[in-house]
């Protein structure tokens, strides 16, 4: 076995690959979809661990494949519990909501939603944090595992208190605040002895962001000009030119496609970056997808759902996955006899709060 | 002890790859299998026995087989391919779908999910039903005092146009507004035509339903709701919303569509039925023509066809079926002697209930 070299190194080639097919996966995705069905959805939890088994497990990193260790059973209960925590909020706010607007107290009411909304915000940053680090205390390699000791409550206070900075400017900032979060976020965890670093910067992304910014706004300028020529049009009686009713359509096109253009035009190009500035020990990473991949795979996704009724989606997952890592490079050498295990504290209430907001790791 | 099938596949030492979980550097390693433990031998005489029930199949790729251990998190051995025989003999089969459905098999579980899965569905739907009854007035009334209180400055006070609004109540249901359970109707001053019913006995009936109709139709109107109130029927909404739909309110928050929300909980068709079938009854016992009602609901269809936005809210909380201004009209009596629900000078204050509304400190 000529794999016992004490460094393994990522030589040519990508240093991460994607081995899976999707004849391979099409038993899973079919028992999966079928055992959601049945159990009301409580299968899901069981659903996404034998996913992202299959997925980790068909993922060559430099010299062996990922290995997904999470349970389904974990995630059910990491539901549970934050279920337990969030149910009897909702049904406070169920009932003082309407307490409030029935007697007549609006500003009051709208103080709660607003309070509402802060606990919204913190919770959703700490659930994304806490997903990362689930997941990453499940994935091993080499026998290694990742993880972080930082439980994630200061980063959902950074996190609420750079989209309330990035709120003030009306969200111009925003990438300012996206790559600062990025940042710690990827500080605290590890993976063995070794941190990720992010030294992930705003500059480079701005022109993309304002045109994403300015889209709408261009837009709304746009068609107030277009009505100002159509009520000139109407003053003086002539019908409305079909040059004008093609510069009306043109404007209609404009917002449905330019916009989710832009939105992936601005994230293929911060993840990118990202993907860039993080490194692990003396790993590196790189990231290669354009806009033009990112827009394959969604309308892709999307096609497929719809072309298969829906069971499609039951692919999502695999798709996306398989993207990630088929567009990911890493580079640089890690030393696998320095890699000892993580002494990181492993959560044991998996990702409960990212599924209660929906939000996804990464 | 040793039967010869079990040694003769162990016998050839199979070479893997052994990560002990505390460093990812990866051991050369040696492995015999016997009957229910694997010896682990490295080439510098190193040697460990480890017992099959520490042992776990871990999910590899297609280029290998792998084991962990279960008292040791990261120890992993990568055997080649073709040592899959000898590690479903010593540990069987890995898990697949979970533990519970392996045991029972796939189809199996398919199915008891399925059965189960339609009789929590029928049972979520069914059960408020049934239990609405027996849910004791007092809880109900305390839900619907904590929701509602005294609707504040939406409220309108006019004394005699509040003595008339229970006036029409008492003439559909006489006694209804008295003692601990009395019905509590107030006029509120929300521009939508719209009335309900709400948790602990309160009828709710907004301005245009009042300016916009005549009382006879009112009389209808409360009538309806005063059935919801009786039947337990709000009780039952507040079931099966608490039941089911409780987390996915609240979270989009302007006024219009939170004053809604006091109006959100609606009722199943039969409940819907029962209460029309009660109101021509009430109507009857009361000597109120029902054409008004019936005039009043065609008008609603009208509109609705029409996309008035006005009746909107009334018609998505009470939909109009087909037959509903029907069956008020069917339920029409020529021999009897219909009276008016209200005198002029009632509805003259009731009319106006809105209209004189003090603003409170």
């Amino acid at each position: 076995m000529d794999a016992l070299t004490s460094a393994a190194a990522a030589e040519e080639g990508r240093g991460i690959e994607f081995t899976g097919n999707w004849r391979e996966y099409l038993p899973i995705a079919i028992t999966n979809a079928l055992l959601i069905i049945c159990t009301l959805g409580v299968y899901r939890f069981w659903a996404a661990a034998r996913q992202r088994r299959y997925l980790w497990s068909r993922t060559h990193f430099i010299d062996d494949s990922l290995e997904w260790t999470g349970t389904g059973k974990e995630m059910f209960l990491g539901f549970l519990i934050v279920m337990c925590f969030l149910i009897p909020f909702f049904l406070f706010f169920q009932f003082l909501f309407p307490a409030l607007i029935a007697r007549g107290k609006g500003e009051a009411a709208f103080g709660v939603i607003f309070l509402f909304e802060i606990a919204f915000i913190y919770l959703g940053g700490f659930a994304r944090f806490r997903a990362l680090r689930y997941r990453l205390s499940r994935t091993y390699w080499h026998g290694i595992r990742g993880g972080s000791d930082d439980p994630g409550w200061n980063y959902g206070g950074e996190y609420l208190g750079r989209i309330a900075l990035s709120l003030m400017t009306m969200f111009i900032a925003w990438p300012w605040a996206a790559t600062r979060l990025w940042n710690a976020r990827w500080k605290a965890m590890s993976f063995g002895p070794l941190h990720f670093r992010a030294r992930l910067e705003s500059e480079g992304l701005w022109r993309r962001w304002l045109l994403l910014y300015l889209a709408p706004v261009g837009f709304v300028v746009a068609a107030m000009s277009a009505g100002i020529m159509a009520a000139g049009a109407a003053k003086t009686g002539s019908p409305p030119s079909a040059g004008l009713m093609a510069i009306i359509f043109a404007l209609a096109a404009v917002f449905y496609i330019a916009l989710p253009l832009l939105t992936l035009n601005w994230y293929a190009k911060y993840f990118r970056h990202a993907a860039d500035a993080t490194t692990l020990g003396d790993l590196e990473f790189s990231f290669d997808a354009t806009t033009l991949q990112w827009l394959g795979l969604f309308l892709g996704n999307l096609a497929l759902a719809v072309v298969t009724l829906g069971f499609g989606l039951t692919y999502w997952g695999y798709r996306n996955w398989s993207f990630m890592v088929r567009h990911l490079r890493v580079h640089g050498v890690i030393d696998v006899s320095q890699l000892t295990q993580s002494t990181t504290h492993a959560p044991r209430e998996a990702e409960g709060f990212a599924d209660a907001f929906d939000v996804g790791a990464i | 002890m040793r039967t010869r099938s079990t040694w003769g596949r162990s016998d050839a030492l199979i070479h893997a790859r052994l990560y002990d979980g505390a460093t990812g550097h990866p051991h050369e390693v040696t492995v015999a299998f016997g009957p229910s433990s694997i010896r682990l031998t490295q080439a510098d005489g190193w040697s460990e026995e480890v017992d099959s029930t520490a042992l776990r199949p871990v999910d590899g790729g297609r280029s290998d087989v792998r084991l962990g251990r279960r008292d040791r998190p990261g120890w992993r051995l990568i055997l080649p391919p073709d040592a899959a025989p000898n590690v479903r003999e010593l540990l069987g089969r890995e898990e697949r779908y979970g533990r519970w459905i392996d045991r029972i098999g796939l189809v199996p579980a398919l199915v008891a999910g399925g059965v189960l899965t339609a009789s929590v569905v029928a049972i979520g739907y069914a059960a408020p039903h049934w239990i609405a009854p027996h849910v004791p007035m007092s809880w109900e009334r305390n839900v619907g005092s904590a929701i509602v209180g005294d609707f504040g400055d939406l409220r309108c006070r006019d004394a005699k146009g509040q003595q008339a609004l229970e006036a029409v109540v008492e003439r559909v249901s006489p006694g209804a507004t008295r003692g601990p359970d009395g019905i509590k109707v107030a006029a509120l001053d929300v521009p939508m035509f719209n009335a309900a019913a709400l948790p602990g006995g309160y009828i709710v009936v907004f301005k245009p339903a009042i300016v916009g109709t005549d009382p006879d139709a009112l009389a209808g109107i409360l009538a309806h709701e005063v059935a919801h109130v009786r039947r337990r029927h709000v009780a039952e909404a507040l079931l099966r919303e608490f039941g089911i739909g409780a987390l996915i309110r609240l979270m989009a928050g302007n006024i219009g569509a939170n004053a809604e929300q006091l109006l959100a909980l609606s009722y199943t068709r039969q409940n819907e039925a029962q209460a029309d079938a009660d109101a021509i009854r009430m109507l009857r016992q009361a000597h109120i023509s029902p054409r008004p009602t019936a005039a009043l609901f065609r008008r609603l269809a009208k509109e609705q066809e029409q996309h008035l936005s006005m009746s909107a809210e009334f018609l998505e909380s009470h939909p109009l079926s087909g037959g509903r201004a029907q069956r008020f009209a069917a339920s029409f009596d020529p021999t009897a002697h219909y009276q008016p629900t209200l005198t002029r000078d009632q509805w003259d204050a009731l009319f106006d209930i809105c209209s004189k509304r003090p603003r409170r400190p």
